[in-house]
């Protein structure tokens, strides 16, 4: 499929380029393009971070993106051409992590491709983030189960959890 | 049958290895599987939580495979810790 272009890059071998994401999902037919950018940033939950290391599980990786992309299809339900990059490797701060783009006839579409994408990568993808802290330490993020009963009652959890009106995420944990 | 489970994220400080072996009978399922993994950690690298091993998920290279399955006839799996990209 031409309109979907997924990628892991070893930052060893190349940097993620917002500027080939851009130009692979530019159309004469597309008014309308998002594009997510995924940056290391250098505190998390209170602790100064110096770097973050990814490790994928490559194969199921990309056919995770791609049926993210087929997803994101199905939704928009016209043409659109969507963009999945995730970097693999030692990652310093500022460094670009993930991105996704998303290029349709009208923004609410690319809006909503990459809102889809983007969550659908964090969440269901094989990555895991390690984090190097600037006391030397380091330690792997919380994520999400995809173990069937496991991502179930987290999911039962985080809505009990979630406050009246509050803007809640669909588990536990913030990321 | 013979077993190879290749570890990824926090998992990879069960084995230096990268991979774990196991010897798996015939008929096993995935939830078989996981109380033989747990055994073996238990034994081998009791650093490794059980809750982690429980909130993974076995894969091929192709799909996860819930506990009801079978496993894959060339052995090859890989665990899943929770996940946490972008």
């Amino acid at each position: 499929m031409t309109d979907l272009h997924t990628a892991v890059i070893d930052i060893c071998e190349a940097q993620l380029d917002p500027a080939a994401a851009l130009a692979f999902v530019s159309d004469r037919r597309f008014g309308g393009i998002d594009m997510f950018i995924g940056k290391v940033r250098e505190h998390n939950l209170g602790r100064v971070v110096t770097g973050i290391s990814y490790d994928l599980f490559e194969p199921l990786a990309l056919r995770t993106f791609q049926e993210i992309g087929e997803r994101a299809r199905k939704e928009i339900g016209g043409p659109m051409k969507l963009y999945i990059a995730h970097a693999k490797g030692e990652l310093r701060i500022g460094e670009i992590a993930v991105i996704v783009a998303a290029g349709t006839p009208h923004r609410d579409e690319a809006f909503r491709a990459c809102r889809l994408a983007i969550e659908a990568v964090k969440h269901e993808a094989p990555i895991w983030k390690q984090e190097h802290y600037i006391d030397g330490d380091s330690a792997w993020s919380e994520g999400c189960s995809l173990c069937e009963d496991h991502r179930q009652q987290e999911q039962r959890e985080a809505e009990r959890a979630a406050a009246p009106g509050k803007k809640t995420h669909a588990h536990g944990h913030e990321h | 049958m013979k077993v190879r489970i290749a570890l990824f994220g926090a998992l990879r400080d069960a084995d230096p290895h990268g991979f774990i072996e196991l010897d798996a009978p015939e008929a096993c399922t995935i939830a078989g599987l996981r109380d033989l993994l747990r055994e073996h950690l238990r034994e081998h690298a009791p650093h490794i939580s059980a809750g982690l091993v429980q909130r993974s998920a076995f894969a091929s290279n192709d799909e996860i495979l819930h506990n009801h399955r079978a496993l894959p006839e060339d052995g090859q799996l890989a665990i899943l810790p929770p996940v946490s990209g972008g």
